[in-house]
């Protein structure tokens, strides 16, 4: 396999953005997937923001396979009895969509091949070729693929930028495990059950009981015909407690708040997924002599704790790197030095400069508290509001500092509270 | 809906995906090393439950769906036992709602 310019490693949203934009200016991309297609490795929470398709495509984003746009946010707190639930709905109607990774990723895909990539399936990428500390091209089993310079959109597991020395093996308190089921249900019953007009979409995040106090939370996505109802939890939390993951599934399944959501439905598929949640810290630099790395590999997604990104970030990414080796290209340098520009263009991106803006957020989720003590605040504070009894009621502000005692003292609360106003 | 549907085992959870096996192993472990390991975060981090301890570590790779995170809670956490990575092309598992 000869005559490539470019190979870019692993078809998923980074890979596919990629090749797309090298292609359209004319360069002669190879682009490489180890599944059997575009998108049957890959699994999300559920949706995309809708910027960074526009950037990418045009108009023509609005080919791409949509489920539902979502209008309507929202957040509950859960303990084993109660919940309390924040909803915001949305008058912006294309900001963000649902999406089924399969259908998206194999679109997105065939897209990078109408503009003229070479898409090619089955390939698992084992290896890269080295000349004099300078990347080469890629070997994959017993074939050697020569290339002016390597685009590594490999995922989370990196193996390319380990080969490159650009990572080291992430640390179980930098990375999540993502699991979902997806629930089959017809479109009416999912819009009457979630209060949504015909076609509207919601997405919606659970903290406290779903991940039994670990760090993490609960999801909701809704798809055209079909709920995708999981949860992520800490690597190093998961581990530690001794808590079988997928136990927690069924923990959360079951909750009175959320088992008639599901009732009724036929399962369609169980999925899961490792994210990083390090962000671009991950990794040394995303770029060495003749390689780039872009999208999961690369740390290049944000989860803030209410918003949720990698799609449009993987998309971002991949153009800035599709532009960066177009520049190197003009000059036929592809060394370290012509490519460093990489990184200025990654932090100049507003989009992408999100993920700088918000780097202390991982430290400050990682706070228990956070999945434990606080939602359970909210829940009792609430019952207690709420509670009309023959008892009598307090004030609100003593209601409130009643029920903080022997949870959390007022000191560490004003810390907390201190220190996520600095870090969101 | 009867109580066993809305309790879905993950026997049925993993029966709803399609894998296409690959003839060569993708993990192996060295399951003597397990025996020094105090904390076996192998058997909590995996969601489809590769790894179960029967007096030792016994592994199916059949129902891997290949997150990888059981190769760093080994290393980081375990005893190093685990030799992981990905099946090859076109096989393992494969996601049609991811």
């Amino acid at each position: 396999m000869e005559g490539f310019e470019v190979a870019v490693v692993g078809a998923g949203p980074a890979g596919s953005a990629a090749a797309l934009t090298l292609a359209k200016e004319g360069v002669q991309v190879l682009l490489l997937e180890r599944g059997s297609f575009p998108g049957s490795k890959n699994v999300f929470g559920g949706r995309i923001y809708t910027y960074a398709l526009k950037r990418l495509l045009g108009d023509r984003w609005k080919q791409a396979p949509i489920e539902r746009f979502i209008r309507k946010e929202g957040i509950t707190f859960m303990t084993n009895e109660n919940s309390f639930t924040v909803e915001f709905e949305s008058k912006e109607t294309q900001t963000s969509f649902t999406a089924i990774r399969a259908r998206f990723d194999k679109w997105l895909a065939e897209e990078a091949e109408k503009a003229g990539a070479s898409l090619i399936n089955d390939v698992r990428v084992d290896d890269l070729m080295m000349d004099n500390g300078q990347v080469k091209g890629i070997v994959a089993g017993q074939d050697k693929i020569p290339a002016e310079a390597v685009i590594a959109c490999d995922g989370t597991t990196t193996n390319l930028a380990r080969k490159a020395g650009l990572i080291t093996m992430l640390n179980p308190e930098e990375i999540s495990i993502g699991m979902k089921d997806v629930t089959e249900l017809p479109a009416e019953t999912i819009e009457e059950r979630l209060g949504l007009e015909s076609g509207e979409g919601m997405a919606h995040v659970y903290a406290g009981y779903p991940t039994k106090g670990l760090r993490g939370g609960g999801f909701l996505y809704t798809n055209k015909n079909s709920l995708a109802l999981g949860l992520v939890v800490g690597g190093d939390d998961v581990s530690l407690k001794a808590i079988p993951s997928h136990t927690l599934m069924n923990t959360f399944r079951e909750h009175a708040r959320i088992k008639r959501l599901v009732r009724g439905g036929k399962t369609l598929e169980y999925d899961a997924h490792m994210i990083p949640e390090a962000g671009p810290g991950m990794i040394n630099r995303p770029f060495t002599g003749g390689m780039l790395v872009a999208g999961d590999a690369a740390g290049h997604l944000l989860n803030n704790g209410y918003t949720f990104r990698g799609v449009d970030m993987a998309i971002m990414a991949g153009i800035a790197a599709a532009e960066t080796i177009i520049e190197a290209r003009k000059k036929k340098d592809y060394s370290a030095n012509s490519l460093r520009s990489y990184a200025k263009r990654l932090k100049s991106e507003p989009s992408l400069k999100d993920m700088y803006t918000f780097s202390k957020v991982p430290n400050y989720l990682r706070n228990r508290r956070l999945y434990s003590v606080y939602p359970e605040l909210v829940c009792s504070a609430a019952e207690a509001v709420y509670r009309v009894d023959s008892k009598g009621k307090r004030k609100i502000y003593k209601e409130l500092r009643a029920q903080t005692k022997g949870r959390v003292s007022t000191l560490t609360l004003i810390r907390d509270l201190l220190r996520g106003a600095r870090t969101f | 809906m009867t109580e066993s549907e809305e309790k879905l085992s993950l026997d049925k959870r993993l029966g709803t995906l399609s894998f296409n096996k690959d003839p060569e192993p993708f993990i192996t472990v060295d399951t003597e090393t397990c025996f020094k390991c105090e904390k076996k975060p192998c058997l909590y981090i995996c969601p489809a439950q590769v790894y179960v301890w029967e007096e030792k570590l016994v592994y199916n790779t059949e129902g891997c769906m290949e997150t990888g995170a059981c190769l760093i809670v080994c290393h980081k956490l375990g005893a190093k036992a685990i030799h992981w990575k990905y099946p090859s092309g076109g096989h393992g598992v494969t996601f049609t709602q991811g």
